[in-house]
């Protein structure tokens, strides 16, 4: 029985971070993942600030999910979503206020996210406590995952350091920091993850054979 | 959708919001008075860090550059004036610059802060670099003017970001310190105190 539970877990994390991958596999939350991936640190300190109001907001919803009337249920997340971001922005602002200079703008960002909205209304609604949270855990690291790269490479090429250091000293792409850079990353980065998905989607499907 | 239902629902939405907000009241009224200190002390060492051999920054008066609301101040040592902080703004390319100027009693530039900017990530935002904030240390009024060669007469922009660099040094710093001229030196014969607006 626990043995079951485990398993279902970590699938459900896994789902998160590989089959259902918020950027590469869902393509939700663009915005963000272009507008914020200039450089490592502001994609991955985002992602820690999605991660955790992602974890928050499946649970809160999920203890609700007897509570809320069908009919009402978005105005209601919507609550949950906002409220969360403005707690977590208030006690941040007020206990870490070097963290917060850093981080304040993405928190206030994340009220306006289609992809935490899109766990508590196909997820969290419908599922228990602890397969809630796994998926908000699963879903924000493939977030947090997906930001990382992405302005991993955008910062190597278009400025030639990481997290502000200088790695490479010949010039740079500028391009990769400007916006239109950032359509190409996700674009090559999604196709890359997509081709690597087919490729072993076909082995698998051969060994079954 | 009987008329029961309407109840329910309405009073569904009603109960969860007003606890929703009664939780967002109560974080609100625990953590505002922490973050407005902390505000104070962040502006406090600011000033501190412009002007670090002062032992004391008094508020002069406000005053108002692109219509928004600033200060300046003036930093002393026991009864000795050592100069002033001005802050001011600065139209950038994506949003004003809010910077913060420390000048000499000479009205030559001691040193400047970028406060708050939403210049765009890895080219406009590097005013808040101290390679470029130093390339406006020791600029009296008349040399505040960028060139976009090298130099270092006049203020060098940084390739990429002349406007950036523009906003802060002929737009946001001039103006500060044509404004402390107007009022301080040129105003009240040096008595900075009478100038309470």
């Amino acid at each position: 029985m626990s043995q079951s539970t485990t398993i279902n877990i970590k699938d459900q994390i896994l789902n998160g971070i590989v089959k259902e991958n918020t950027i590469f596999k869902l393509a939700l939350s663009l915005c963000p993942s272009i507008a914020v991936t200039n450089n490592l640190k502001n994609g991955v300190l985002m992602g820690i600030a999605v991660l955790f109001v992602q974890v928050m907001v499946n649970i809160t919803i999920s203890l609700l999910r007897n509570v809320i009337q069908p009919k009402v249920r978005l105005p209601i997340f919507m609550l949950v979503i906002s409220g969360w971001v403005t707690v977590t922005d208030m006690t941040m602002a007020a206990t870490v206020p070097d963290v917060y200079k850093q981080m304040g703008l993405y928190i206030q960002l994340i009220v306006a996210f289609a992809s935490i909205l899109a766990r508590a209304e196909m997820f969290a609604s419908k599922n228990k406590f602890i397969p809630s949270m796994a998926d908000g855990i699963g879903m924000g690291i493939g977030f947090l995952f997906a930001l990382t790269v992405i302005s991993f490479f955008r910062e190597l090429l278009g400025k030639g350091s990481l997290w502000g250091m200088p790695i490479v000293h010949t010039k740079p792409v500028l391009m990769f920091i400007l916006p239109a850079g950032g359509f190409f990353a996700v674009g090559i980065l999604m196709a890359f993850f997509n081709w690597i998905d087919a490729r072993y989607m076909k082995k698998s499907s051969h060994a079954a054979h | 959708m009987t008329g029961k239902d309407i109840v329910k629902i309405t009073l569904n939405l009603v109960v969860i919001y007003v606890i929703g907000g009664l939780i967002l009241a109560l974080v609100y009224a625990t953590a505002s008075p922490v973050i407005f200190k902390n505000n104070e002390k962040a502006k406090q060492e600011a000033l501190k860090q412009l002007m670090p051999d002062a032992d004391a920054i008094n508020k002069v008066g406000d005053w108002a550059p692109h219509e928004k609301h600033a200060e300046y101040f003036v930093a002393k040592k026991g009864d000795e004036t050592l100069g002033y902080v001005v802050q001011s703004f600065g139209k950038g390319y994506s949003s004003y610059i809010d910077t913060l100027i420390a000048v000499d009693k000479d009205y030559t530039v001691r040193k400047i802060n970028i406060l708050h900017h939403a210049e765009t990530p890895g080219l406009g935002d590097e005013i808040e670099l101290d390679y470029f904030k130093d390339r406006l240390k020791g600029k009296d009024i008349d040399h505040l003017k960028v060139m976009k060669t090298e130099t270092t007469e006049y203020v060098e922009a940084i390739s990429g970001a002349t406007i950036s660099s523009r906003a802060v040094t002929e737009d946001a710093v001039k103006n500060g310190v044509n404004f402390l001229i107007k009022t301080v030196k040129e105003g009240g014969s040096g008595n900075v105190s009478e100038h309470h607006n």
